[in-house]
């Protein structure tokens, strides 16, 4: 739960023969992530059929698929189906085609009408502009002075045809606006023929075609357009009728052949990324280590001479190449798209999932305290997730209203702390709501205690972070930074110094002082000689990790010589201390926005009271506009804060993300159907 | 400036740590200094691309296979852009990254043309899928089909239901009379200059001054090169130049793009409207040498005009926008040095290629 599963990486030697079965029990289970291992076969092991299968399979399901389309079906799998192996083509290459030659008869003839169809609509639409003019159409082709143009042309290409035209005369009408393809008419002097038919051109324009045999005025082709097109559309809707019956006919021919040349597709795509060898195949790739002794019994049962060897994933060093699964668990859903905004944990790290499940809400309902307004949230959370309401929300929104939920939850709880139930607080709520509610700790009446409280709450934080830091390096056995690090151990005692000197020692004697730095300061220890010693070991921290490390001492050292070298490191260690100084005092924001919460919430009563002391429609009316406004827009702002101190005060200082996502082998089914 | 401040604060910060993390100049030249594909690549993997070089076997180190990798950071920057700008400016980010589709897309139609002159035993798909962008999920073009129909026709039949089906049934009708697919790029190009401008237009305040000046600067580059080059190469009719250009942009106006259809002097027209253009009437002399410089000079013109975005307010859709045109202007700087490093050039024939120069600083 708090690291990525444990991996261990997986090499099989499959014999030639029990390839296909050795493939199904890897694809059948979802857990096992291939790497392409195709480069470990040796060349000229014989002529590799598997790419033409693959591509083979590939092409047939889209036409299996184009199937299902234009017979009107859903793609759907054959209820209780098994895999079995993978399918032998010449057994439904005929099925495919008998099928697809049935339908394709039909939806050649379904198509041609269509575009018949189209063609007499649009026939139709291009004399609509001209129906009240009573001259025959073809008379304008025939002028002997004139060139006439008459075509659609796409909408954006009006204004520029009608500006390449300025340079010779012309008319120019739109017979018929339309958003994209407006019919133009185009009227120059025949001598212009070549710049006239070169501008129509080159702006796309597409001649009316109207057919010879509809001669006469456009009213009387009009007529004989309306109906043809009546009679297609009959066509149309017979041809649509017997797709839908063959629809019905092959359904499950259609369900059973998807099914099995979709499995074989995977199961082919998998095998053209295996090693191949004279007579075996070299299969690469991890497996939770968890799952390993299952995968190796259904393998072992697949083929009696495999060879399986496996390395569990020390989780030391650097592993870019490992694939990260994490733990799956319904609760931490929306947690974990937090962090996934942030980046995926790589293999040796830590999953901060399980940390920013407490410090996300609790962080969240510090800020916006109140029972009220929480217990409305969590309800409202609950309600979407549920899909009791917006049904139609995706997953996305179900794992966001998730997140209110335990963000109101914490609201709440923090608002039973403050004393704070929908705005009202201390005696407003024996005035109003007629009972006596006491709060545990009151931001409003102890501001500069709240903003202290704050900041012990951001220092425990940090220096948590600064111990995640360091079980990170010690497990991936990096010492340097785990000495000399950003979040290392002397940056850890030089932020304990930092700590007791600016917020104990300078800060010691304000209301403003934090306890955790008061206390530190008050122990008998050299601070200024300690943050002398650490401050020099942070400022030059990036020499002493290469020295550690073996690299070159003084990276860049080209680059104005020593005396540079001098000044980064001095600017690092400014750097250090204002980070430092602004990570710790960030969290002051927790306190303000709780008192800024009641703050909020007494100036929504002062406008409700402004129509008189007694409570009417109007008080209430107001009370619940405020209390709408200050859930969406507080919410959201207290939303985006505590996402900030994750992102930036608490996440950077020890998870890096980067890792590459576990996507295992998947066949058309779940584990539990397999 | 509130709304742009709530819609900003964190796409901005993420904006300037993606710049932070963009290639400098004296990364390039070191990169530039690798003796092979093999170093170079080896380097790159210690930048912010060796996360996209990382799975790369040793048999897998060709020119084409290398830069497919690293354009997938450009399509992770577009996505995690698309995912974290406010509402009203995500249509513009959208419309951006499809340059890329359209890219893919004229290499499809391409490829189609082509296919039956290639003797490779590798299926035509396997060939095409390497030059083309790593759209992913974006991608509304089912290309796959398209190389594997066989024809133009088919293939633009399979666009149905895309946002490039009206403009390529125009389109159509042309490449039908005249079996070549120019008209069918030019149509892809416009329509998407359109859209874009159009997105732009969309906006408002701010986000519209940024847009404006930065996608206009980007489309005068496209408006001037295609009216210079249809004028040069092509030798096209006014009318012709005039349909085949776009009326806006941020510099470069209508009048100009007309004035060089008409036949006025381009390095004139091209110095009134660049001033701080070095020996533009020069360039111009000898066109086959000198069209490509002037593309690189007017490139780096928009590189200036991005870089500067980021002095100042940094709550518009600017920042953004010009971290996204920069990191696909080191892209194509990276696409010189891989094929040059492939093709085993010397430095004086690439270098100048490059866009990134100490200039650019």
């Amino acid at each position: 739960m708090l690291f990525p599963k444990q991996m261990s990486e997986v090499e099989l030697i499959v014999p030639a023969k029990d390839l296909v079965a050795v493939t199904r029990a890897l694809s059948g289970y979802g857990v096992f992530h291939q790497v392409d291992s195709a480069y470990l076969g040796v060349e000229n092991a014989g002529p590799n059929t598997w790419q033409e299968k693959a591509a083979i399979y590939s092409a047939l399901e889209r036409r299996i698929q184009s199937v299902f389309q234009a017979v009107g079906l859903a793609e759907e799998y054959p209820a209780g189906a098994d895999i079995e192996s993978l399918v032998d083509l010449e057994a439904v290459i005929p099925g495919v085609d008998r099928i697809e030659a049935d339908v394709k008869a039909v939806t050649d003839r379904l198509s041609e009408e269509k575009k018949r169809l189209e063609l007499l609509e649009s026939q139709l639409r291009q004399l609509e502009p001209i129906a009240e003019v009573d001259v025959e159409v073809g008379a304008l082709q025939r002028s002997e002075f004139m060139h006439s143009i008459l075509g659609i042309v796409p909408a954006a290409n009006v204004s520029r045809l009608r500006t390449s035209l300025l340079r010779v005369p012309h008319v120019f009408f739109i017979l018929r606006p339309d958003a994209q393809k407006p019919v133009v008419w185009i009227l120059g002097q025949k001598s212009n023929f070549d710049i006239l038919e070169r501008a129509a051109k080159s702006a796309y324009l597409n001649p009316l075609s109207l057919p010879e045999e509809f001669s006469g005025t456009p009213e009387q082709i009009t007529a004989r357009l309306r109906h043809e097109i009546d009679s297609s559309m009959g066509r149309i809707a017979a041809y649509e009728s017997e797709l839908a019956k063959m629809g019905v006919t092959y359904k499950s021919e259609l369900q059973k052949l998807l099914w099995d040349v979709h499995n074989s597709r995977v199961m082919a795509d998998a095998i053209i990324r295996f090693g191949q060898l004279r007579h075996t195949y070299v299969v690469v790739g991890w497996v939770p280590t968890a799952e390993l002794g299952d995968l190796t019994t259904r393998l072992k049962h697949a083929s009696r001479e495999i060879l399986i060897e496996t390395m569990a994933t020390d989780r030391a060093g650097h592993h870019s190449n490992v694939p990260v699964a994490l733990t799956e668990s319904k609760w931490l859903k929306p947690i974990q798209m937090l962090v996934g905004q942030y980046g995926h944990p790589s293999y040796g790290e830590l999953d901060p999932t399980l940390l920013m499940a407490f410090t996300f809400p609790i962080l969240y309902g510090a800020m916006f305290g109140d029972l009220g307004q929480g217990l409305v949230l969590f309800v409202l959370g609950l309600l979407v997730y549920n899909k009791i309401i917006l049904k139609k929300g995706g997953e996305g929104v179900r794992t966001l209203s998730l997140l209110i939920a335990y963000c109101g939850a914490f609201a709440a709880i923090f608002g039973y702390l403050y004393g704070s139930i929908f705005g009202f607080e201390g005696h407003l709520i024996e005035e109003y709501l007629g009972f006596h509610f006491e709060p545990v700790f009151s931001p409003m009446e102890n501001i500069l205690s709240a903003l202290s409280l704050a900041i012990d709450a951001g220092i425990v934080i940090l220096l948590f972070s600064f111990l995640l830091s360091m079980i990170n390096n010690i497990r991936a056995r990096d010492w340097a930074h785990l000495l000399f690090g950003h979040a290392g151990i002397t940056a850890f005692l030089f932020y304990l110094c930092f700590l007791a000197l600016a917020f104990g020692g300078l800060l010691g004697t304000t209301a403003l002082a934090p306890k955790i730095a008061v206390a530190l300061y008050s122990l008998p220890l050299p601070f200024n000689i300690l943050a002398l010693v650490f401050g020099i070991l942070v400022m030059f921290g990036g020499f002493l990790r290469n020295m550690v490390e073996g690299h070159e001492l003084i990276e860049g050292k080209g680059f104005g010589g020593f005396a540079m070298f001098i000044i980064q490191s001095g600017m690092d260690l400014f750097e250090t201390v204002i980070s430092m100084f602004s990570n710790t005092l960030s969290f002051i924001r927790v306190g303000a926005f709780a008192v800024a919460h009641g703050g909020l919430s007494l100036a929504v009563f002062s406008i409700a009271t402004l129509g008189g002391e007694k409570p009417g429609i109007g008080f209430w009316v107001a009370i619940l506009i405020g209390n709408g406004i200050i859930i969406l827009l507080e919410g959201l702002i207290v939303y985006i804060q505590t996402m900030r101190l994750h992102y930036y005060e608490i996440l950077g200082k020890f998870f890096h993300g980067g890792g590459m996502q576990f996507e295992p082998l998947t066949l058309g089914t779940s584990r539990k159907d397999t | 400036m509130a709304s742009g401040v709530f819609g900003y604060a964190a796409l901005s910060t993420r904006a300037r740590a993606m710049y932070a993390d963009l290639l400098t100049p004296h990364d390039m030249s070191r990169l530039s200094d690798a003796p092979d594909l093999p170093a170079l690549v080896g380097m790159l993997k210690n930048t912010p691309y060796g996360k996209y070089l990382s799975g790369l076997k040793d048999n897998e180190l060709t020119s084409r296979r290398v830069i497919l990798q690293i354009r997938n950071r450009l399509a992770a920057s577009y996505a995690s852009v698309v995912q974290q700008a406010p509402e009203q400016t995500r249509p513009l980010i959208r419309q951006l990254f499809r340059y890329f589709e359209v890219g893919n897309l004229k290499a499809v139609l391409r490829s189609i043309q082509t296919v039956s002159s290639w003797t490779s035993d590798v299926a035509p798909w396997d060939r095409v899928r390497e030059v083309l962008f790593p759209f992913g999920t974006f991608s509304s073009i089912p290309a796959q089909a398209m190389v594997e129909s066989g024809s133009i026709v088919s293939a633009v039949e399979l666009l149905r239901g895309t946002p490039y089906e009206t403009i390529m049934s125009f389109a159509m009708k042309r490449y039908s009379a005249e079996q070549n697919l120019f008209p069918l790029e030019v149509a892809l190009d416009l329509d998407f200059w359109r859209r874009l401008w159009s997105e732009v237009k969309r906006l408002s305040g701010k986000d519209r001054e940024m847009g404006a000046r930065l996608i206009g600067s980007l489309l005068d580059l496209n408006n001037l090169m295609w009216v210079i080059r249809y004028k040069i190469y092509h030798k096209l009719s006014e009318e012709e130049l005039i349909n085949y250009t776009l009326p806006f942009g941020y510099r470069v106006r209508d009048e100009d793009v007309r004035a060089i259809a008409a036949g006025a002097d381009i390095a004139s027209v091209v110095s009134r409207i660049y001033p701080s253009l070095p020996n533009v009437a020069s360039l111009l002399e000898y066109p086959i040498a000198g069209l490509p410089q002037l593309e690189h000079l007017l490139k780096q013109q928009v590189m200036r005009q991005c870089v500067s975005t980021f002095i100042g307010d940094p709550f518009h859709i600017g920042l953004p926008l010009a971290y996204l045109l920069l990191s696909d202007f080191e892209i194509q700087d990276l696409v010189v040095l891989i094929e040059a490093k492939s093709s085993k050039l010397r430095e004086d024939e690439f270098r100048p290629l490059l866009l990134k120069t100490k200039l650019m600083q």
